[in-house]
C-alpha cells in the first residue's frame, strides 16, 4: 500500500486537493472532527499520515512513507535524503532576514558582527551568514520568532514571510531574502527505484495536473 | 541516569546475539561450499586504506586519536583487497575470500553530535576475474545466500542492479563540467534540480526519460539498446540477467534493473547492486555489492589481476527484519537440573555433566528448591523444556 505523509496546517488543504486530482482521495483529513492520524484513501490503495511539517521528510527519508508534500524551506533546513519530484507551486513564501523597522539596518551585511539572530531555521541561517562572511550568534526558537528583536534578545530574525503582515504588525521589516519556498512533492529514493509503476503513476498524475494548472494560469 | 552505551553502539541481548550467530553460520556454510576461504581483516586500518582512494568520505570514518592517521573500518572490502594484493598476491586467481565482522560508520545525530553506528557484516570477495564470469558467480552465490537466510514469505526480496558504464553512456553527450552535477541529480533522484538547471529543454526531457527508465531487465536493456545501440557492456548485462533472473525467480526474488542507481559508497565501477527487503512498512537494504577493480588496482595489482567483485550482508538489519520469526526456540531441549533438601549441588553438577555428555543443553538451579513444584516454576522461569528433579 502506498503511504503519503502530509503536513498539518497551511499546506494540508492544497495537498489533499492535488492528490484528489491524481486519484487519491484523502478528504477525510479535512473533516474538522477527524482525529485520526492515519487515514486510508477512499479507493483503499493508499493511506495518508498526518504529521508535523518538519516530520514529513523524516517519514519519507526513512521509507515509512513513499511520498510526501512539504515546503522547500523545510527541505533546505533538514537536508534529509529525499527525492524532490514536483514543485507544486502553492504555499509560496520566502525565508528572509528581518529587523526592527526603527533599527536603520537596510541589508543583512549592515548587522554588527557577532550580533544575535533568532530563528527556527538555524541551519539555513548559518549557511546564509557564512556566505556573506558575517559571524553571528544564532539563537534557536521554535515559534513567535518576531519577539526576538521586539524584546531586545536578538538584533534580527530569519523567518518565513508570506504576506509580510505579521512582520508589519510587530514593527519589523524584511531586509534580505534567502530563498523563495513553495510546496514540493517528495519521494523516498529507494522506493521510487524499486517501484513497479504504481508510485510513478501517481507522481506523473500530480505532475501532469500541475503542468495543466500552470498552463491555464 | 544509569551509564548508557555510546550513540549508535550495539548492545545486544542473548537472543539477538544467537540470531546474529545463526545467520552468520548459515552464510558461512554457503561461502565455504562455494570454495571461499575465511580471512579476518583488521578493524583498525590506516586512513589511506579506509578511504579506498577517495571512494569513502573521511567524515564517515571513525578516526582514532594517534600519531598516525588511523580509523575503524567502515566496510571490509578495501582491507581484504589490500591483503589479496600483498600477502595473497602470489596465490592463483581467481582468489575467493570471505569475512565476517563489525564495521563502524561515523554519523551525525540531529543535534550534531557524533554517532558511531556499529554493525555486523558478512560477505565475500572474488579477485582476478575481469569479465562478466565474476558477476555470474557472485550473483549466483548472492541468490543462494539469500535463500539460506530464510527471510520469510512476508519479506518480498528484490535485487536492485545498476551499471556505472551505462550511466557513463547516458552522460556521454554532456560536457565534463556538467557530468558530475547531472550524475548527482540522477543518483539522488532529484527531478526538480534537473528542471531548475541551466540545461536545454531537450536535455532535461532526455534526463527525465532516463530517470523513468527502470524495471525488468529485458525491457530496460531493450530501451537502452534503442537509445545507444548494441555494446559489449549490454551483451554482458544481457548474459548476466539471462542466467540470474530465472535463478532469482526460483527463490521468489525479483530483479530490478535501474541504470541510474548508484550506491552510497563510491567504491564501484561496473555492476552495482543492493538487496532490498520490503518489510511491512519500509524497504530495508540487507546487502550491497558490486565490482571494484580500481581499488584492487590501487592496492598494487595490475593487468587481469586488477579485478575484484564482492558483496556484504548487513546481519543486524536481517535480524531486525526477521525478528521474532526466527527466535522460536521450540524444539530445542533445555534441561533444568534442580535438587531438593538433602541433595548437594555437587550431585546436581554431576547430573548436568551426564546431560552434556548426551549432547543436551542443561543448566543447574544453583540454589536448593524446597519441593518439586518450586523446581517446576523455576524451570518455566529459566525457559527450560524439561525438569530433572533430584530428591532424596
Amino acid at each position: 500500500m502506498i503511504t503519503v505523509a502530509l503536513a498539518k496546517g497551511a499546506l494540508l488543504k492544497d495537498s489533499v486537493a492535488r492528490f484528489l486530482k491524481a486519484g487519491l482521495d484523502f478528504t477525510a483529513l479535512l473533516d474538522p472532527d477527524n482525529r485520526q492520524l492515519m487515514v486510508p484513501s477512499s479507493c483503499g490503495r493508499a493511506r495518508a499520515l498526518l504529521v508535523r511539517n518538519g516530520d514529513v521528510p523524516v517519514y519519507v527519508a526513512y521509507g515509512q512513507a513513499q511520498l510526501g508534500v512539504v515546503g522547500y524551506d523545510v527541505l533546505r533546513e533538514h537536508q534529509m535524503p529525499v527525492a524532490q519530484l514536483v514543485d507544486l507551486g502553492f504555499g509560496g513564501c520566502h525565508l528572509a532576514v528581518a529587523v526592527k523597522a526603527t533599527s536603520g539596518y537596510r541589508r543583512a551585511s549592515d548587522l554588527p558582527p557577532h550580533c544575535r539572530v533568532a530563528s527556527k531555521f538555524t541551519h539555513c541561517a548559518k549557511g546564509f551568514f557564512e556566505e556573506i562572511d558575517l559571524p553571528v550568534e544564532l539563537v534557536h526558537l521554535t515559534g513567535s520568532v518576531e519577539l526576538g528583536p521586539i524584546t531586545g534578545m536578538a538584533e534580527a530574525i530569519v523567518d518565513l514571510v508570506a504576506t509580510g503582515r505579521t512582520l508589519k504588525e510587530n514593527g519589523l521589516v524584511s531586509i534580505e531574502e534567502l530563498f523563495h519556498s513553495t510546496a514540493r512533492l517528495i519521494g523516498n529514493p529507494l522506493s521510487l527505484r524499486l517501484d513497479s509503476g504504481e508510485l510513478q503513476e501517481i507522481v506523473e498524475a500530480v505532475r501532469d495536473n500541475d503542468q495543466l494548472r500552470k498552463a491555464s494560469s | 541516569m544509569a551509564l548508557q552505551p555510546a550513540a549508535g553502539a550495539k548492545d545486544l541481548n542473548p537472543k539477538q546475539v544467537e540470531l546474529n550467530h545463526q545467520l552468520s553460520i548459515r552464510l558461512a556454510e554457503v561461502y565455504k561450499q562455494w570454495g571461499y576461504e575465511e580471512v579476518a581483516p583488521p578493524r583498525v586500518e590506516r586512513m589511506a586504506t579506509l578511504k579506498a582512494g577517495g571512494a569513502i568520505s573521511s567524515k564517515e570514518i571513525v578516526r582514532i586519536v594517534s600519531d598516525e592517521a588511523l580509523g575503524l573500518r567502515p566496510e571490509m572490502t578495501a582491507s581484504i583487497a589490500r591483503a589479496a594484493c600483498t600477502r595473497f598476491g602470489e596465490r592463483p586467481r581467481p582468489l575467493r575470500l570471505w569475512a565476517a565482522g563489525t564495521v563502524f560508520e561515523s554519523k551525525s545525530t540531529v543535534d550534531g553530535a557524533l554517532c558511531i553506528e556499529e554493525s555486523l557484516h558478512s560477505g565475500v570477495e572474488l579477485f582476478g576475474l575481469k569479465n562478466v564470469s565474476a558477476e555470474l558467480e557472485l550473483l549466483s552465490l548472492l541468490v543462494k545466500s539469500i535463500s539460506k537466510l530464510k527471510l520469510g514469505v512476508n519479506n518480498k526480496t528484490q535485487i536492485l542492479i545498476g551499471h556505472t558504464d551505462i550511466l557513463d553512456l547516458i552522460l556521454t553527450q554532456f560536457n565534463q563540467c556538467d557530468k558530475d552535477t547531472i550524475r548527482k541529480y540522477l543518483a539522488e533522484f532529484d527531478r526538480l534540480s534537473i528542471e531548475n538547471s541551466h540545461l536545454k529543454t531537450n536535455e532535461k526531457k532526455y534526463l527525465n526519460k532516463i530517470l523513468d527508465t527502470r524495471g525488468k531487465p529485458d525491457s530496460v536493456i531493450e530501451e537502452i539498446k534503442s537509445m545507444f545501440g548494441e555494446s559489449k557492456c549490454l551483451q554482458d548485462i544481457r548474459r548476466l540477467f539471462n542466467y540470474i533472473e530465472p535463478l532469482a525467480s526460483s527463490q521468489s526474488i525479483s530483479i530490478q534493473f535501474d541504470p541510474t542507481f548508484l550506491p552510497h559508497f563510491d567504491l564501484y565501477q561496473g555492476f552495482v547492486f543492493q538487496v532490498v527487503c520490503h518489510h511491512s512498512t519500509a524497504p530495508v537494504v540487507i546487502a550491497r555489492g558490486g565490482r571494484y577493480d580500481e581499488i584492487v588496482s590501487r592496492c598494487g595489482a595490475s593487468g587481469n589481476d586488477a579485478a575484484g567483485v564482492g558483496f556484504s550482508f548487513a546481519i543486524d538489519s536481517i535480524r531486525e527484519l526477521i525478528g521474532n520469526e526466527s527466535q522460536d526456540q521450540t524444539g530445542i531441549e533445555k534441561v533444568l537440573v534442580a535438587y531438593g533438601p538433602g541433595v548437594s549441588l555437587e550431585e546436581a553438577l554431576n547430573r548436568q555433566h551426564q546431560w552434556h555428555n548426551k549432547g543436551v543443553m542443561a543448566i543447574v538451579e544453583v540454589n536448593c528448591c524446597k519441593n518439586k513444584n518450586m523446581a517446576s516454576e523455576m524451570m518455566l522461569n529459566r525457559n527450560c523444556s524439561t525438569l530433572d528433579w533430584i530428591d532424596l
